[in-house]
């Protein structure tokens, strides 16, 4: 069974606001997890990639989680 | 390579901008409204008061850099996301004349409205000059709401055959609910001595 968040919940897009859905897309460390372990489309890795990076400029994710 | 698959990609590429001779795609896409968000963070020491002042500017940018008649169109608001206090992921350090000055906290606000592409750059200009703001960002986006409606977690069902019945638990609930009256109950007390 595919563990995709995006499918499973019927999200169209990702927003870099939503910071508790972008949290289950990085590691505890703060990085982006592979494709390979979210279960994600290319197309839905892309933009979660582009907003987790919009959101970690913004403040609202860390860049490194220490 | 088959002909049908070349056909395909020279429409690919004539569909392309990028050529040199053909630049009315670009210029068409330019004036054509498109939809934007800007995300901003509002530096802490402004009073809570003043902060309705700071968004009334990023308002009136908005409105001066898409409503002007060089930019050939009109920004329209579609929502707006009223700022509040954060604290933020890691401390942004901002140039504040001669020193830098480090924040911890921003007043975290978001407007989405329509605009020209072309007014994206005269908008850029304008909330980097404007001292209130601590960072912002541009961000490209779709008219519906684009945050995320997420199902709580719900349990996955198992059958299970281990299961006591509460049933004839439930029976004898339901007659000491009901009225008894004195009768039947020394009548039922009697029966059970007499046992």
């Amino acid at each position: 069974m595919s563990n995709n968040i995006l499918t499973q919940n019927d999200i169209q897009y990702v927003d870099y606001k939503d910071t508790e859905l972008l949290k289950q897309f990085v590691s505890p460390h703060g990085g982006l997890v592979s494709r390979k372990r979210l279960g994600l489309t290319a197309k839905q890795q892309r933009s979660v990639e582009a907003a987790v990076k919009v959101a970690r400029f913004m403040g609202l994710l860390p860049y490194v989680q220490k | 390579m088959t002909t049908d698959e070349t056909a395909i990609l020279d429409t690919e590429v004539a569909a392309l901008p990028i050529d040199d001779g053909v630049a009315e795609p670009l210029e068409v896409s330019a004036v054509e409204p498109r939809i934007y968000e800007i995300g901003y963070h509002i530096i802490p020491t402004v009073k809570e008061d003043d902060v309705e002042k700071t968004v009334g500017e990023i308002r009136s940018a908005i409105e001066s850099a898409g409503g002007g008649p060089s930019s050939g169109g009109k920004a329209t608001f579609i929502a707006e996301g009223a700022p509040s206090l954060i604290k933020l992921a890691y401390p942004m350090s901002v140039r504040e004349g001669e020193k830098y000055t480090e924040y911890d906290r921003g007043y975290f606000g978001w407007i989405k409205f329509e605009a020209p592409a072309s007014m994206v750059a005269v908008l850029n200009n304008a909330l980097k000059s404007n001292l209130s703001v601590l960072r912002f960002v541009i961000w490209k986006t779709v008219r519906e709401d684009t945050r995320a409606k997420i199902k709580p977690p719900t349990m996955r069902e198992v059958k299970r055959t281990d299961i006591i019945k509460p049933a004839p638990r439930r029976a004898v609930a339901e007659e000491s609910a009901a009225p008894v009256s004195e009768e039947d109950l020394e009548k039922a007390l009697q029966d059970i001595t007499t046992e």
